[in-house]
């Protein structure tokens, strides 16, 4: 993987919203083991430090969850797994409302683009 | 922790390092960053004891630098130090010689690494491989802190790739890690600490993580301070 990371926004935040999207799109499936940090740090090429809060974060977030000195593993909790893809719809239907705020356009007038453009879309 | 407390550097009446302090943690990435001519290498020459300062102090683990702490630090120059006759084996092998903390291991890992051949001559490397030979003598010391000054400093974009990559790769998580840059851009998502400076001053210190936070990068804050 050689991503970029935008650089304006918290490295640890972006490492966190690639996996919520890998564990919605169901690339990584629950109860599936996370690289340990290091590892992570090497392939994201970040700092072992920054992945170290983005696990802290996820943890938090019960995205994953770790017992005694085994790896993390991705959570089991279906609560939690609808809660990521929830809250990834509404961050991109957010994005896209905010953009097409601007042109001044009605409801009505995107509704059969959006549409073509989500069934068209593999 | 290497702590730098009030440094003072003076060459003749012209003062190099105002007044500086900052400190730099183990298992973090700490960068100097400054235009250049800013004192930034002057700082890491004080670290290592290769500059007298005028006043001031610098603490290694709570201690000053002495044989001991000198064995825990590694310093990589942004001109190599080891003769340019040698060939890349024979350096590795006068650095063996010289330091108890020299880890062939990884030096041949490295090696393989950079796609560097052990019998070409150091003269004979472009300016990309004479840094990736300067950072491989650094890396394969076992030391807890890592001072490098200009990694990136003047070469290939390549290059710069695969030196930011056995950054990572090589550098273990409990290492202390000083780099000095006036170039951010490579490094900007391995560093934990900016230090910023200015003429021989401090102008700002923070958390990277801390200023994106704020929707700010790097250079963002850079801006801010060094551009009046």
């Amino acid at each position: 993987m050689n991503q970029t990371f935008n650089k304006r926004e918290p490295v640890y935040v972006q490492v966190v919203r690639q996996f919520k999207e890998q564990v919605a799109s169901g690339e990584l499936l629950p109860g599936q083991e996370m690289p340990s940090r290091r590892e992570l740090a090497q392939k994201l090429k970040i700092n072992p430090n920054t992945v170290q809060r983005a696990y802290k974060e996820m943890e938090h977030e019960g995205l994953i969850y770790t017992e005694g000195n085994m790896p993390s593993k991705i959570t089991e909790d279906q609560k939690i797994l609808i809660k990521v893809k929830q809250e990834l719809v509404t961050e991109a239907v957010d994005a896209l409302v905010k953009a097409i705020k601007p042109i001044k356009v009605s409801f009505e007038e995107i509704e059969p683009l959006l549409k073509e453009r989500f069934m068209s879309e593999k | 922790m290497i702590e730098v407390k009030n440094v003072v550097k003076k060459y003749g009446r012209k003062s190099v390092l105002k007044d500086v302090s900052f400190t730099a943690q183990k298992g973090e990435v700490t960068c100097l960053i400054g235009i250049n001519g800013t004192g930034k290498t002057t700082i890491l020459n004080a670290i290592m004891n290769l500059v007298p300062i005028n006043s001031g102090e610098i603490l290694i683990d709570n201690q000053k630098l002495s044989k001991e702490s000198y064995e825990t630090v590694a310093f990589i120059p942004d001109t190599i130090i080891t003769m340019p006759s040698m060939t890349i084996g024979q350096a590795m092998t006068f650095m063996r010689d010289f330091y108890d903390s020299w880890n062939q291991e990884r030096a041949d890992e490295l090696l393989g690494f950079f796609r560097l051949k052990a019998e070409d001559k150091i003269s004979s490397l472009s300016k990309g491989n004479t840094a990736k030979v300067n950072i491989l003598l650094g890396l394969a010391l076992d030391v807890d802190y890592l001072l490098m000054d200009e990694p990136f400093s003047g070469i290939d974009v390549f290059s710069r790739e695969e030196i930011a990559n056995a950054f990572t790769d090589y550098l273990v998580e409990d290492k202390g890690v000083i780099i000095t840059t006036h170039e951010i851009g490579d490094v900007e998502h391995l560093i934990d600490h900016v230090v910023l400076i200015d003429e021989g001053t401090i102008v700002k210190s923070f958390a990277a993580e801390e200023a994106r936070e704020e929707g700010k990068s790097i250079v963002d804050i850079m801006r801010e301070v060094l551009v009046r």
